[in-house]
């Protein structure tokens, strides 16, 4: 009886038409190209507007495909087949350059011109004071009551940055007045080479296990710093921007290739793969100088970069954009991040569930979707007529977008929280670990690495968003870098806005725009790789 | 320097001392002369009161923030200008915006946010109000002469010659609100009028009022596509044959080719709109003055006051005012006349 059943349903099964399945799998399919294609059309379209490559010699493009083009085909291919995970070690290491020379550059706006180098070093100074003062506070933790404690750290940053008018300077000021002090590239170097020096000696004494190791890793990443000041004027380069260069790009860089070899040594091949490209991009660079081939009359050129808006789209730039949409981040990510951070652990951690954070719950998923032009007239209303703030500062841009993306940060960051798991609160709990030794110790390191990729991928809809500028009233045109939280600000998105409204010359829609666009979008992509890569490593960890 | 006590002394001489022992090994040391400098770039708190920044500065080392708004008709003049005074005073920031003359006076000047106002037509009565009882006095300047341009799709050719005023009148009227061309001209194809024109917030369709529809008139209709962008007007216009538009001439002289501009005839035949015509006075009625209003208050600054006399230095300038700008320049006489103006008011001011 049983098997007689079996054979039927065989032979019902033998008549099932596979077409309907097929279709559908085809029509999801053209589903999911549809939108990717059709922006890869226009990104290519706008990226041929910008960079113009057809413009090039045919010789150019000969030398490059025979420097970097072929090698690298030649050495990936081989190592495709062979090693991949060494491959994939050389692709990072080359897109960590490609992305850390791109964030030098802003950090080169930041600390050379924004900030002037020695009112940064002044502060740095004023603050490893104060750090250095509350280390040895915490080393007496026992015997000093926590209140007198949190009281004297406090009183400590407060006096050494601020100091008290009238009796009593603070180290800022102190240093500033200071009669001799060191030139800028000592200062950067100090600064961040220091930086630099610190993390690439910590990462190296981890993977090497070794504290020496770490230590005359982290001396020789400051010495190369300097190297790069010294050796600068003689190439040609300003000894700042080489310095921020080196102490950002090249070194950070060059510690993650070797510590990835000292972890793993079968790997090293891919470091042949990274060289093949950087080598040949330089060569090639060499070469076409040397043969006298022109390059592509790229709009998105060094000029484009940096210099300001001008009447003429052939000499219009971005320069003050590019610091405005900086200052912009900083500003925003410094109100967002211990907002947002604290509001999700808050949530996840400290809240009764009950119909008041549910009501809430459902407000911060709802205030993620509300419309950014909404946002931007909060804070015109908020910031602009009650707060009877000056219209289109960083300050105010600032505040207004961190109030957009702060849905979007305690969303992601509870998601972080949310994916600890609890066998690990428990443990802790069960060695006798109060809730906030729980958070401080376990919790957060655990989550951190969820919540700093929402947070990333939060700023990059911050940086693209135009409409709350516009409603605050940012300026259409600035012509300097803003240096205050109090100046006007203009931003990347907001510039091409203005270009492509403002303007009525068809250079500037087909010029300045696409010019920008591209900008705008490898800063983008450039924050989307480094939220990538966080999570990626985090996700493998686990 | 003589309230600093003895403890002072001695944690300056020490941070001095243990800086200079780490430092003179690299060698570099420098004479410390930027304290002046450095001050206003200090990362101080943001009151946002940009009222106080650089006043009292030296006039070679002029510095501080220059807010500009108002007319999108006047924004690439003040632009213009603005970028040929930030290259000799590379301490001043100018920054610029386009808000519509009117949107300008109401929401940024008249509040006292900003230093200057552009506008396509004089200041407004209510306008002066607002401003007075904010305690903003308007400074009047004119600053060039602009050609309003009606344009036209390029393969319009059933309007022939051009249109005359009263043809515009009827088009634009909210009494009439013809819906084809034929209602307009008998001759003329039964297709749909598509119009495009700046909004209320803007000069430029206040004088269009003034001049076409007469201020008692029937009003302006408002069934049209309105923006503050006057390349959208181009763009509309480029893309209907049956659409009809106008805006400044500067954005026409930017873009002869993309739309044709309409000759007007006021009664004494038909003149096309050019910087000639505006300035010997036969592009009638549709020529005006445009004008720029610092306020006086501001310009007690001496930042203000050196980019208001730039100004109006430079509005004789062909090179810039025409050539760049597409606006016809004031005559020697008009710049004497608005400098003793500006000249006085800064004297008031301080």
């Amino acid at each position: 009886m049983a098997t007689e059943q079996d054979s039927s349903y065989a032979q019902g099964f033998g008549q099932v038409s596979r077409t309907a399945g097929l279709v559908f799998r085809y029509l999801l399919l053209a589903a999911t190209m549809f939108g990717i294609v059709t922006l890869a059309v226009l990104l290519v379209y706008v990226a041929n507007d910008a960079i113009q490559p057809l413009t090039a010699d045919a010789g150019w493009h000969l030398t490059f495909f025979l420097t970097l083009v072929l090698p690298t085909i030649l050495v990936g291919g081989a190592l495709y087949r062979r090693n991949r995970e060494a491959l994939k070690l050389g692709g990072m290491v080359v897109g960590a350059l490609l992305v850390s020379l791109l964030f030098s550059g802003g950090v080169a706006i930041v600390f050379v011109d924004i900030i002037p180098p020695l009112t940064g070093f002044s502060y740095a100074v004023g603050l490893a004071v104060a750090v250095a003062g509350t280390v040895l506070l915490t080393k007496y933790e026992t015997q000093i009551p926590f209140t007198a404690r949190v009281a004297a750290t406090g009183l400590l940053f407060f006096l050494s940055l601020f100091g008290v008018p009238g009796y009593f300077h603070s180290i800022p000021e102190l240093v500033q007045q200071a009669p001799v002090v060191p030139t800028d590239w000592i200062i950067l170097t100090l600064v961040l080479g220091g930086l630099t020096a610190l993390v690439v000696g910590q990462y190296i004494a981890r993977v090497r296990e070794d504290t020496k190791a770490g230590v005359a890793a982290g001396a020789s990443a400051l010495v190369l710093t300097a190297l790069g000041a010294i050796v600068g004027p003689f190439v040609g380069i300003d000894a700042n921007a080489l310095v921020v260069v080196t102490a950002v790009s090249f070194v950070p860089t060059a510690a993650y290739a070797g510590g990835s070899v000292i972890t793993r040594e079968e790997l090293k091949p891919g470091l042949v793969f990274a060289a093949t490209v950087i080598v040949g991009a330089l060569v090639g660079a060499v070469a076409v100088d040397a043969l006298g081939f022109a390059g592509p009359q790229a709009w998105t050129d060094w000029q484009f970069l940096t210099s300001s808006h001008s009447g003429s789209a052939e000499n219009a730039g971005l320069y003050p954009a590019i610091g405005g949409s900086i200052l912009l981040m900083v500003t925003v990510a410094a109100l967002s991040f211990p907002l947002g951070v604290g509001a999700a652990v808050y949530l996840e951690e400290y809240a009764p569930d009950n119909r008041f954070t549910r009501f809430i719950d459902v407000n911060i998923s709802n205030l993620a979707g509300v419309p950014s032009v909404v946002y931007g007239l909060l804070g015109l209303g908020v910031f602009v007529t009650y707060l009877g703030q000056a219209t289109g500062t960083v300050l105010i841009g600032g505040a207004t977008l961190a109030l957009l993306i702060l849905p979007i940060v305690i969303i992601s960051s509870r998601e972080a929280i949310r994916s600890v798991p609890n066998d690990m609160r428990q443990a802790s709990y069960g060695m006798g670990a109060t809730r906030w030794q729980t958070v401080r110790n376990v919790v957060l390191p655990e989550a951190f690495p969820g919540i700093l990729t929402g947070t990333i991928l939060a700023l990059g809809r911050a940086i693209g968003e135009t409409a709350p500028l516009i409603m605050i009233g940012a300026p259409n045109v600035v012509f300097n870098l803003p240096t205050e939280l109090s100046s006007k600000v203009s931003a990347m998105p907001l510039q091409v806005y203005a270009w492509s409204s403002l303007f009525a010359s068809e250079d500037f829609y087909t010029k300045a725009v696409p010019a920008g666009v591209v900008v705008l979008l490898a800063v983008l992509l450039a924050m989307n790789s480094i939220a990538i890569v966080l999570r990626n490593k985090y996700e493998s960890e686990t | 320097m003589t309230r600093k006590t003895d403890d002072i002394l001695s944690r300056r001489k020490f941070l001095i001392a243990s800086g200079a022992a780490g430092l003179t090994g690299l060698a570099g040391c420098t004479e410390n002369n930027s304290n002046s400098e450095s001050e206003p770039t200090e990362a101080s708190g943001g009151s946002g009161d940009s009222e106080d920044s650089g006043s009292g500065s030296e006039s070679e080392g002029l510095s501080g923030d220059i807010n500009v708004a108002g007319s999108s008709t006047v924004f690439p003049l003040a632009t213009a200008m603005a970028e040929r005074f930030q290259k000799e005073h590379s301490e001043v920031n100018v920054n610029i915006q386009s808000t519509g003359s009117g949107g300008g006076f109401a929401n940024y000047f008249c509040t006292g946010q900003t230093d200057f106002n552009n506008a396509s037509r004089p200041i407004k009565g209510e306008e002066q109000d607002q401003c007075s009882n904010n305690d903003v006095t308007p400074v009047e300047l004119k600053v060039a002469t602009d050609a309003l341009t009606v344009i036209v799709n390029n393969d319009n050719d059933f309007i022939g010659e051009g249109l005359t005023v009263e043809q515009l009148k009827t088009i634009f009227s909210a009494e009439e609100k013809p819906t084809m061309w034929s209602d307009v001209n008998s001759e003329w194809p039964e297709e749909e009028i598509e119009i495009f024109g700046p909004t209320d917030a803007s000069g430029t369709y206040d004088y269009f009022i003034e001049a076409i529809l007469g201020e008692e008139g029937p009003g302006h209709r408002q069934d049209y596509s309105a923006t503050e962008q006057d390349r959208t007007i181009i763009q509309g216009v480029k893309g209907s044959k049956f659409a009809i538009g106008y805006m400044g001439f500067a954005y026409y002289s930017e873009n002869t080719d993309a739309v044709q501009a309409v000759a007007v005839d006021n009664g004494d035949g038909y003149v096309e709109p050019s910087l000639d015509t505006a300035l010997s006075g036969d592009y009638t009625p549709l020529s005006r003055p445009l004008f720029t209003y610092p306020a006086k208050e501001s310009l007690a600054k001496d930042h203000v006051a050196e980019f208001a006399r730039y100004w109006m230095e430079n509005s004789t300038s062909k090179e810039i005012v025409a050539d760049e700008v597409g606006y016809v320049p004031l005559g020697e006489d008009e710049k004497q006349e608005m400098l003793d103006k500006l000249n006085s008011a800064i004297e008031e001011a301080n």
